[in-house]
């Protein structure tokens, strides 16, 4: 799960945050004019943090990930609608009960140190992710893996405990990232000496200011990557990334706040690109507490909150509003009517037949690092108030929100936004299982229909089993869903060919050209 | 013992104290390094698995001893989350928060002694109330705003400030320059402020002792007066201001970090705040506890270079 707003950056900071963009919005116009001098072929990416470190299986944070696509391949990659397509490994088969995994890698694909990849590579990543001592967020994703086999120098195949659909997906996101095996065996320190097959070579990195990466001349896609150099700057205000946008010292600048939207599109040199997110955000619902627990009390909320006021007032006027757990743009979406549309009148009703006609009182608990939820946070508090809810908002630190919220469950409604992921498993698992998923969901069948979806292979049937699910999520109103939020990217003019991935949300600079 | 050994010496417990009350803090706020590093994806038995590999799961005080003889032996560790030693984490932050801080200082001292002894020297003319007016617009002025409006101005609009980084002094003494200049006045300008206030407190308090008296009645000029005599005699609390200001400066310049996009201690600090990493914490705490220590002591040393009626056994 990650929110509208990357993590790093500080408390201080954070609360200066809002109040420095609106300093920025107030003097930019004296700002601009500056001549870019920056060459044809070297981009300046402005992101809103940087990574905690470039070892690809010691992390979990999206700006680590967004630095290390450009260091490292995955032996599959998700293309634009987000199939899996061939990465370092050409082609792939699965034996007919779902468990041995078969993949021939493509030849003559050379890591940043010049040694060839080859198959006890791929062996060796997978080992040290399941290796405890490596202590990867994501070792349990890779979990059902058994056995890993190298068959020929570029042929390796994998055997898997159990039936696990999700497994290509697994490999195709970041952390599925292929090391050297004779820096492995070296323990070699990727944390800050990345080394992969990527399409950029660290050059320098300057923690919390910037990272430079410079053309591998040896990448495997020939003519790939286009630029010689990609500097990318973690600005975290937003008024310097906009200004530094205006003078022409930043190409791309990542996240622009809805809010400046209107200045940022006035400039006829720069292009504002919307990107679709692979999030959903929610009011999640802590389903096992008090008066949260009668389905009445939960539809009222859904009827009680404008859900598309609050989409687009806190994430961005092209959000999309959606009425199921998945984001708009997963093959895995279904597009179901609103079941409890917003009607006010219609949520106090539900409230007095639940036996809550004087009132209820409802804790509020918001993220800190992230403003947008705040935001929205504040007006759902305004229209819960209403319908005679008192939701009392208590703004927390994201380290207490982890701990105390998410994994305590002390709240009874909060605000956030759930990452995408390439495979639906990987947004559902856990839910209809209380004592699984964070919202304390309980309904056997849901948890039924997701652990089939899980063991299925056929994609047809798949969808079918995930559409009931999502169905009976939203009929339980087992959380408010808001919907997809918009990301705001902009860029100079010249810019071509910046692509986001899609559901892993990284950027990818191999075809970006200026 | 002589007074910079014994000085010296006080830093240790001093260093101790504020080390431990760090690590009771660490331990007080919810929330720790497992949890914030699996995020929310990570299974309950690899959280459980994590903390019993951090030793989160040993009592407080078996930790507490356990950290303290590390320290002992000079290991500030590894750090969990950047997956690097502490020590080489602080020392690659540290050139940049004594950069910011030292030139922020030099400003507010540029600043702030000629503008205090021209304001002192003319008690409550034009100049005097111009100064004591636009110090108290320096001391009302938030930093983040005077750097948001330096960049907006200086860097964003014209080609000669840097928006964002730092180079190292060793790498480019000239990049590095231009890259503190804007920084240090942002920093610079609230201290200036503060400074030239007290300096002209300083100043008028000493204009009015016996010995400027005798002075001038020797037939001295005011200005040899004021820059022989009183000059000196009204830098001491300024010194002492202005040291401990500079030891809270290199405690963290995190505002102006954040603005301009320094790499400096006081984000490292409160990165590792919010990963829980203590060994980043404690690492940067134990770090500026010391600078700030070091610092007071050379105060205490440049009093005898400015009065000599100041010695130390």
């Amino acid at each position: 799960m990650r929110c509208g707003a990357p993590a790093g950056g500080g408390r201080v900071a954070r609360t200066l945050g809002a109040v420095i963009a609106a300093a920025g919005l107030a003097v930019a116009s004296l700002g601009g004019g500056a001549a870019a001098q920056t060459p044809r072929d070297r981009l300046v990416f402005a992101l809103s943090g940087g990574p905690d470190t470039l070892d690809p299986q010691a992390t979990s944070a999206t700006l680590a990930f967004q630095v290390n696509k450009s260091l490292y391949d995955t032996l599959v990659e998700p293309d634009d609608e987000g199939k899996i397509v061939p990465g370092l490994a050409e082609s792939w088969s699965v034996s007919a009960d779902g468990l041995v995994w078969t993949f021939r890698l493509r030849s003559g694909v050379r890591f940043h140190h010049g040694k060839v990849l080859d198959a006890g590579d791929v062996k060796a990543t997978l080992e040290r992710i399941l290796d405890p001592a490596t202590r990867s967020p994501k070792r349990g994703d890779f979990g059902a893996i058994k056995t890993i086999e190298v068959v020929d120098p570029l042929t390796v195949r994998m055997t898997l405990s159990e039936r696990f659909a999700p497994f290509l997906a697994t490999l195709a996101h970041g952390w599925g990232a292929i090391l050297p095996a004779d820096l492995i065996a070296r323990r070699h320190e990727f944390a800050t000496r990345p080394v992969g097959t990527g399409p950029f070579v660290l050059a320098e990195w300057q923690r919390d200011s910037f990272v430079r990466l410079t053309r591998f001349e040896g990448y495997f896609i020939r003519g790939q990557p286009r630029l010689r150099e990609v500097m990318i700057r973690f600005v975290p205000e937003s008024a310097v990334k906009i200004a530094g946008l205006f003078s022409g010292e930043f190409d791309v600048v990542d996240m622009i706040h809805p809010l400046d939207l209107v200045r940022v599109r006035a400039n006829p040199n720069v292009d504002v690109r919307p990107m679709v997110t692979s999030l959903v955000n929610v009011v999640a619902i802590n389903n096992s507490r008090g008066a949260l627990r009668d389905v009445r009390v939960r539809r009222a909320l859904w009827h009680a909150i404008d859900r598309k006021l609050v989409l687009k007032t806190a994430y961005g006027d092209e959000s999309i509003p959606t009425n199921v757990f998945m984001d708009v743009l997963s093959p895995y979406f279904v597009d179901i009517p609103d079941p409890y549309p917003y009607d006010p009148e219609r949520a106090r009703r539900l409230l007095a037949e639940a036996g809550h006609a004087a009132g209820l009182s409802l804790d509020l608990a918001l993220p800190q690092p992230y403003t947008s939820h705040v935001e929205a946070g504040q007006i759902v508090q305004a229209m819960l108030g209403k319908v005679g809810i008192s939701a009392r908002p208590r703004v927390v630190e994201w380290g207490f929100w982890l701990s105390r919220v998410f994994r305590g469950g002390e709240y009874d409604l909060t605000v956030i936004g759930h990452t995408g992921k390439l495979d639906p498993d990987g947004r559902l698992a856990g839910f209809g299982d209380p004592a699984a998923n964070y919202v304390k969901y309980e309904n056997q069948k849901v948890a039924d229909l997701i652990l089939a979806g899980r063991l299925i292979a056929d994609p047809a049937l798949r969808k079918r089993i995930y559409a009931e699910a999502l169905r009976m999520m939203t009929a339980d109103a087992s959380m408010v869903i808001l919907g997809t939020p918009v990301l705001y990217m902009a860029s100079q003019k010249a810019v071509r060919d910046f692509r986001q991935v899609y559901a892993i949300d990284t950027y990818d600079f191999r075809r970006t050209m200026r | 013992m002589p007074f910079v050994a014994r000085r010296l010496f006080a830093v240790v417990p001093t260093v101790l104290v504020v080390a431990t009350i760090t690590f009771l803090a660490l331990q007080v706020i919810p929330g720790d390094i497992a949890v914030v590093m699996l995020g929310t994806d990570a299974p309950r038995e690899d959280l459980a698995r994590l903390r019993q590999e951090f030793g989160l799961d040993r009592p407080l005080a078996i930790r507490y001893l356990g950290w303290l003889s590390n320290l002992a032996r000079g290991d500030l560790g590894t750090s969990v989350a950047y997956r690097e030693p502490a020590g080489r984490l602080v020392a690659a932050r540290l050139p940049v928060t004594i950069s910011v801080a030292f030139a922020a200082m030099l400003v507010a001292v540029t600043v702030a002694v000629p503008l205090g002894v021209v304001a002192a020297r003319h008690p409550w003319s034009p100049t005097d109330l111009g100064v004591l007016a636009g110090s108290q617009l320096g001391l009302a002025v938030p930093t983040f705003w005077l750097g948001i409006l330096l960049l907006l101005w200086l860097a964003a609009a014209t080609p000669i400030f840097p928006l964002q980084g730092y180079v190292g002094l060793t790498r480019d003494p000239l990049q590095w320059a231009r890259h503190l200049v804007l920084p240090a006045v942002a920093l610079g300008v609230e201290r200036a402020a503060a400074l030239a206030r007290l300096v002209r407190a300083s100043f008028l308090d000493e204009l009015g002792r016996d010995y400027v008296r005798t002075a001038r009645g020797k037939g001295l000029g005011d200005s040899t007066v004021a820059r022989r005599h009183v000059l000196r005699n009204a830098l001491i609390p300024v010194l002492t201001v202005a040291g401990l200001q500079l030891g809270y400066l290199l405690g963290g310049t995190i505002v102006v970090e954040q603005v301009f996009g320094l790499p400096g201690l006081g984000r490292l600090l409160l990165q590792g705040i919010y990963a829980r990493d203590l060994v980043v914490v404690q690492a940067s705490v134990i770090t500026i506890a010391i600078m700030f220590a070091l610092l007071n002591l050379a105060v205490d040393l440049l009093y005898a270079a400015v009065d000599p009626r100041i010695t130390y056994d």
